[in-house]
Formats: C-alpha cells, structure tokens, sequence
C-alpha cells in the first residue's frame, strides 16, 4: 500500500489527473454528443476528398519543411558559418505569427493567382513550420556526445561524421519535428480558408458554423485519431529503444564544419530574403509608421499584456507537467501510460474549436464559474491543447538519459523526489528550457482558443487581430502583427537571458 | 525560496486580477456579430455616456460570423452574455427558437419600420445592409434581377458567394419563403445548370467582378460600396426593380436580449442606445455604409435611402424557420 501511494506514484497520477481533466472530461462531453453523426461522415464522398486533400497538403508540407529545415539546422548547428545566429533567428521568425497572417502577408508580395490553391498553401504553411524542424534538428544536434564525433573524425571527416553520427543520433529530434509539423498542418484551418484550398477542417467547422451541430461537428473531427495514431507509431518505431548518451554543450569551434562562406552565405541570403523577408516586409512596411504602431498599441495594447500572462502562465505549467508525464510515459511507471501518451497527441490534433466547446460545455455552470468567468479557462485550453509538445520535448530529451543514472542514484539511497531533482531535471535542462519556450510560443500564437474561451472583455491578441482583420484598415492589422512578433519576442529574451547567466 | 515562489505568486496574482470583476452592476457583457472595427467605436461611446463598463467578445472573419452563436448556444444552461449584436436577425431568430433570448423592445426603436422589428420583441432591427449587384464595368451586358444568374448570356460569368455561410444564407431563405420550395430549388438548379461560380464569401465575390473574372456578382452592400471607394471599376445594381421584381432584400442590423444574464437593466440600457438615430448616423457615416432605418437619418452617399428602395417583403422569423428546414438542400446543393 505505502509503495503505491509513493511519492512518484501520487505526483506521476496527479499529473495525469490533470490531463485528463483539463483533456479527456471535455473530449467525452464533446464524444458523448457526437454519438449516432459516424455513419454520415463517414459515408459522405466529399469528406473522404476532403480528407485526401489536408493529408497531400500536410505531407507535401511537412517534406518541404524537412528539405528546408535539416540542411539549415546543419549549417547552422554544425558549421563554421558566419552570421548563424542571425540567420536562425531571421528563419524562426514566421513562427511567431499565425499562418492566417503570414498567409496575408504573402497575399500583399504575391496577388491571388500567384498564391491561391494547393501550392500557395504549401509555401505559406512550410515557410511558417519550417522553424520547427530546423529549431527541434538543431537542438538534438546539440545533444550528441561531441566525444563520438571526435572519435568519428579520428578516421572520416567531418561531412562523413555528420551523416554517419550526428545525424542518426538527432533521429528521434528530426522525427518529432516533422510529426509536428504534419500535424499543425493537417489541422490547419484559417490559412487554407483565406488561401482557398478545401481541407478536411472545413468539414468540421461548417458542421459547427453552419449547422451550429456540435455533435457532428466533433464527429467530423475524428478521422484526425487514425492519422495522429499512426503518426504516433511511427514516431515510436523511431524512437524506441534510442538512448544515447547525452551532454547539453555548443560543439567547440574547432569541431565545425568549415566551409567556404561566400556560396553558402548569398544561398542563405537568397533563400531568408524569399521565405521570410517578403512576407514579412509586407506586413512591415504597412504596420510601422508610428500613427499605425500608436493606434495598436491604443487598440490592443491591454490583449497583449493577457496574451503574454497567458502564455508564461501556461508554459509554467505545461513545462513540469510534460516532464511528469514524459518521465511515466518513458519509465512506463503506470499503467494506462500508453493511453495517455495518445490522449496527449490527439488533444494536440483535436481543432480548437472542438475543443473550445467540450471546455465551455464542461465548465460553464454556476459551481465553476470561478473557472469559466476567469482566464483559468484559457489556461485549461492550452494545457489540454498542447501538453503533447511539452511532453515530446521532454520524452526525446530523458530519451537520452541513460536509466542507469537514475538506478545508481536510487541504490545510493536517493529518493524519487531527489533523483528528479538532483539528476534528471538538471541533465534535461536543455529540454525543459525548450519545452518552456516552445508551449510559450504556440500558446502566444494560439488563436482559436481565446476566440471561443477568453472571458468578455479579457482577450489576446491573437483574438484581437482576428477579430479587428473583419473590414479592420490592412495598417492597423499589419501594426498589430509587429506588436505580435514583439510580444513573442520578450519571452525568447528572458530565456536567453536565463541561459546566459547558467552558462 | 522566496525567489522560488516568486514568479508563480506573480502569474496568479496576476491572473486573479485579470479575471476580477467578472460581475458587477456597472457593467454590460454584449456579444457581437457586427465587424468589431465598426461596432467597438459605438460600444466605447456607450461606456463614455452612461459609465457602464461594455465587456465585449467580437467575431472573427474567419468563422463566418457564427463563433459568438457558438457560444451562446454552448452557453445556453449558464448564460454569460447580456446583449447580443447580431450583424442580421436570421441567426436571432435561431436563438429564440432555442429559448436563449428574451423578449424586450428598445424606445428608441419607435422609428424604425415595424418589418424589422420582432413584433414579440425578441429582435429589434437597426441599420441594414442591402443585397444588391456588384457588376463589372466590363461587362458586356447589364443584369437587372436576380434572374440573370439564370441567363444563357452569363453562363459562367456570374459568381455567388457559398450559401452555407453569412447572409448568402439567409437570401436563400428568403427567397424559399418568398417563392416556395419548388421554384426556389429550381433557382438552385438553374445556378448549377448555368455554371455560376461558388465564392467562399461576398469579398471574394465583389474582387472578383472588381478584377473582371465575373461579370456580376449579389453582394452586400458595404462590399459594392468599399470596391466603388477603392476606385474598383464596378458598378451597383439594385436588383428586381420593376413593377413585378421582388425588390432588394434588406438585412438589418439584430439587438437581441439574452435570457438569465446577469445585467439585464444594463443590457436594456445598451439595446435603446445601439438602436438609436445616433447609432444609425455613426454607422451610415462609417466605411460599413450602413443604410439607417429611422427616417431622416443621413444615407451614405453611394447607396439610396430605404425608402427610394423597392425592397423585399419578408417575414425574417419565417426566414429563420426555413432556415433550418432549407439546410439539408443547401448542403446538398453545395456538396457537402
């Protein structure tokens, strides 16, 4: 009895408990509603179209990304390049932005009959996820022993290490990412509306925007489990059984690729100016004369301190949460820890709308108004939402924690609280710094939560710009996206800022 | 250790904060379907004047103007708005057939013709939008009604926005309840038959006659109006004129109470302000161009005053009725 009410079985349950209440009780308000709507979804021909269309959009974007995304990571990861940071923060900036918006952004540069169709959609949404994979690559880049590549380079150089070490032992991160990137892809929404190519989301939403149907709009979103199972099996016929062994270091200057910098540099140049300088020019040159900026700031200046609220609140508790849950799910230290792994990457995929309306269906009664009449509710949504990323994050970065770190500590007398603490957490920091940053950012670019669960009067803004895009002047909303890259830009400086004083 | 608590007392004190004064009897909580760079000027004049606080949750493009009803239907048991401002009346009707409004009609309505007034109070109608034609000046023939999307001469030159969505939907309600079931799915039959284009939305549709890709397109009547300010070459056709048109369908403005919510006597406050003669100028001389509804209000320059306007004669409670009977052919009709 004691050994089951541990201290890591009471703290691994109550993390679980969390998820489940935060995910699977609006899941089953929304699932017991959709009972009896199966049949016509799964009968209706266009459904299937559509659904054929979001898996070559999503599979389509997530190989651009990749192709994209790797050789960057690599070369600014693991080469001598000049101005590689500069060039990696330039890459990972449409990240911080909505794709609706880029997807405007890139209407202003490009017209309709340049961008509209599959291949406008293909262009915004990789040029947008692109960072994940290039981020996520760079760091599992990070996490390879530089002693096994030294020993690499002792017989082979260093393009021969790369592709025979480096890269196999980043596996696990490069597979995440493009998970990921699938995924968001697939359960993109607005972005593929404005740029008119029919994805299967739309069968959802009309069901919801239409019909007001919340039975057979939940119904129509399920067809998203299958994909995100198999997604789910195939990251973990990736990942399983990977350890490595793991040090949290910049590879010295000495052990980067030297390449000749002109060729690579002007390629750079090309490529940063077409993917992310066009779009974002746009948006700048419309959005920063100070009357626009000033007018934003009257507007929305008040969404974006709650935005920022939000999403430093949220991160602060997705990022333990996904290390608890990460840590049953590794250790198998429950039963059920497969099912709530699953649980984890389908809320992920589930559209916010979806679940927008299990959360306000569940929580607003009188008894929980104190929930629902409070940004608690929005924090809920994004816990439930997006303890998937934390948790992957976290997963691949105990991944490559050898157990038997943990089981000397443990035969030395330290108890569970202790090895977390003393062994694990600080061995995982570069995964919780990333967890922390990367839920903060998808948080802060979360838009369909806060429309359907922000409190009157207490919105973000991401809601804001949506909302003000309606017939709103394209300076205003171009202003307003900059306040959005500048919201987003403070959280990335704390941490950067927190990691220089650690390091 | 005080550092350690330090941040996490922060957030939550913060966050308590932010969600403080949910409820109090100077505030007003209004969910709105009308574009919020339009309807937020009117809401923060109403909180200069009265010094009742308006807390708001707007609509996005994006979500076709139905995530407010979203709302409100999932909130239906715990109801957190007070006032809804609905940009047309169909979707009022909607929720008054799911017992999630109350009746309450505004004084300041007395002027406004009692065909855009719920006569049992549940909506009351205040600056419309017109359904008109937008028409490319390229065009090598002029429609005149509704029937030109019929006409061999447009084949494939006339675009209509989806009617699954916004007020494409409730024209097509109209239309059932003015012509019958037969005649009307004959319509849509005839919209198949000709190749008229399916648009996502009116914007598109007004850009792509203002481009020249379609001749003609029915639109609202602040989409005509903004591509004829931007210098678009279109021009505004007021559909079924003649003697035996069925005239322009007309789509008011909605202030809808809503049952059980925590300021009512704000909300009341709220609903005579929104459909004041104020209210109507301020909307009729905004880049909405909306018509107003009261007699002797200002019109915006590129639109004709209500009553220079054969317009036509629906009930839109029956239109929201045949709203929801009409949904499974519209859904057929689109495909879905």
């Amino acid at each position: 009895m004691g050994r089951v009410l541990s201290a890591k079985n009471v703290t691994l349950a109550g993390a679980a408990a969390v998820l489940i209440v935060a995910g699977l009780l609006p899941l089953g308000v929304m699932g017991a509603k959709s009972l009896g709507h199966y049949g016509p979804v799964l009968s209706n021909a266009r459904n299937w179209k559509l659904l054929a269309n979001s898996l070559l959009l999503a599979g389509s974007t997530t190989a651009v990304a990749a192709l994209a995304g790797v050789p960057l990571a690599i070369l600014f990861g693991k080469t001598n390049l000049p101005f590689r940071r500069l060039f990696a923060v330039l890459f990972s900036l449409p990240l911080l932005l909505p794709p609706y918006v880029l997807a405007v952004g890139w209407f202003q540069v490009l017209g309709s009959s340049w961008l509209f169709g599959l291949p406008g959609c293909i262009l915004v949404l990789a040029s947008c996820y692109m960072p994940v994979v290039m981020l996520l690559t760079m760091v599992y880049l990070r996490t390879v022993n530089p002693a096994l590549e030294e020993a690499g380079r002792l017989s082979a150089n260093g393009w021969r290490v790369l592709t025979g070490i480096s890269l196999p032992l980043a596996a696990p991160g490069v597979i995440l990412s493009l998970l990921l990137v699938f995924l968001l892809t697939l359960g993109e929404f607005g972005a593929t509306t404005f740029l008119r190519f029919d994805v299967f989301p739309v069968a959802s939403f009309t069901q919801f925007s239409a019909f007001y149907d919340f039975g057979a709009a939940t119904a129509a979103a399920m067809p998203l489990v299958a994909i995100t199972l198999a997604g789910l099996l195939v990251e973990r016929r990736f990942l399983h059984g990977k350890t490595f062994a793991f040090r949290w270091a910049a590879p010295a200057e000495s052990s980067r690729i030297r390449l000749r910098a002109l060729g690579p540099l002007l390629l750079l140049a090309v490529l940063a100016a077409m993917a992310v300088a066009l779009p974002l020019s746009a948006i700048f040159w419309r959005g920063a004369s100070p009357r626009a900026l000033g007018d934003a700031f009257h507007r929305a200046g008040d969404s974006a301190l709650r935005s920022l609220l939000y999403a430093v609140t949220a991160a602060t508790i997705l990022t333990p949460l996904g290390f608890l849950l990460s840590y049953l799910i590794h250790r198998r230290a429950l039963p059920g820890w497969r099912l709530l792994d699953a649980l984890g990457l389908f809320l992920f995929t589930l559209p916010g709308t979806v679940l927008g309306i299990g959360l306000i269906v569940l929580w607003n009664r009188p008894a929980t108004n104190w929930i629902y009449t409070t940004p608690l509710i929005v924090i809920a949504g994004f816990i439930a939402q997006y303890t998937a990323l934390s948790t992957r994050l976290m997963l691949a970065g105990l991944s490559q924690v050898p157990v038997a770190m943990e089981e000397a500590a443990e035969l030395s007398g330290a108890g569970w609280v202790r090895r977390i603490w003393r062994i694990l957490a600080p061995l995982c920091r570069g995964s919780i710094g990333a967890a922390w940053i990367v839920t903060c950012l998808f948080c802060l670019r979360d838009s369909s939560l806060p429309l359907l669960l922000a409190p009157p009067g207490l919105d973000t803004l991401t809601a804001r710009t949506m909302t003000l895009m309606a017939n709103g002047a394209p300076d205003l909303i171009a202003a307003l996206c900059i306040l959005l890259v500048a919201v987003t830009a403070l959280p990335l400086a704390a941490l950067a800022f927190v990691w220089r004083r650690r390091a | 250790m005080r550092r350690r608590i330090r941040l996490p007392v922060l957030l939550a004190g913060l966050l308590a904060s932010a969600g403080c004064g949910a409820r109090r009897s100077t505030t007003v909580v209004v969910y709105v379907s009308e574009d919020q760079v339009f309807s937020e000027p009117i809401l923060k004049d109403f909180e200069k004047e009265t010094g009742i606080r308006v807390r708001a949750v707007y609509d996005t493009e994006e979500a076709k103007s139905t995530g407010v009803m979203n709302r409100l239907l999932a909130e239906k048991n715990n109801p957190q708005a007070d006032v809804y401002w609905a940009n047309e009346p169909i979707r009022a009707g909607l929720l008054r057939q799911q017992g999630i409004s109350t009746p309450y009609s505004p004084g300041n309505a007395k002027g406004i013709p009692s065909q855009f007034k719920d006569p049992q109070g549940y909506w009351t109608g205040f600056s419309a939008r017109a359904r008109l034609l937008v028409v490319s000046k390229t065009a090598a023939h002029k429609p005149a009604g509704l029937q030109a999307y019929l006409d061999p001469r447009w084949r494939g030159r006339a675009v209509i926005a989806n009617p699954l969505f916004g007020t494409t939907t409730a024209q097509m309600a109209a239309l059932f309840s003015l012509w019958g079931d037969q005649k009307a799915k004959q319509f849509l039959a005839g919209l198949r038959a000709n190749q008229v284009k399916l648009s996502t939305g009116n914007g598109e549709s007004a850009d792509l006659v203002a481009s020249g890709a379609f001749d003609f397109s029915l639109v609202d009547s602040d989409d005509a109006v903004s591509r004829a300010r931007q210098g678009r070459p279109i021009e505004i056709v007021y559909p079924d004129q003649g003697e035996d048109g069925a005239g322009v369908f007309l789509i008011p403005n909605a202030v809808v109470l809503i049952k059980g919510g925590a300021n009512t006597e704000n909300g009341k406050k709220l609903m005579d302000y929104l459909v004041s003669e104020e209210t109507e100028r301020k909307l009729a001389a905004a880049d909405c161009a909306q018509i107003p509804l009261h007699p002797g209000v200002p019109t915006p320059p590129e639109i004709k005053p209500v009553d220079r306007i054969k317009t036509m004669k629906v009930d839109y409670a029956e239109i929201a009725a045949r709203l929801t009977a009409i949904q499974p052919v519209l859904k057929e009709w689109v495909g879905y």
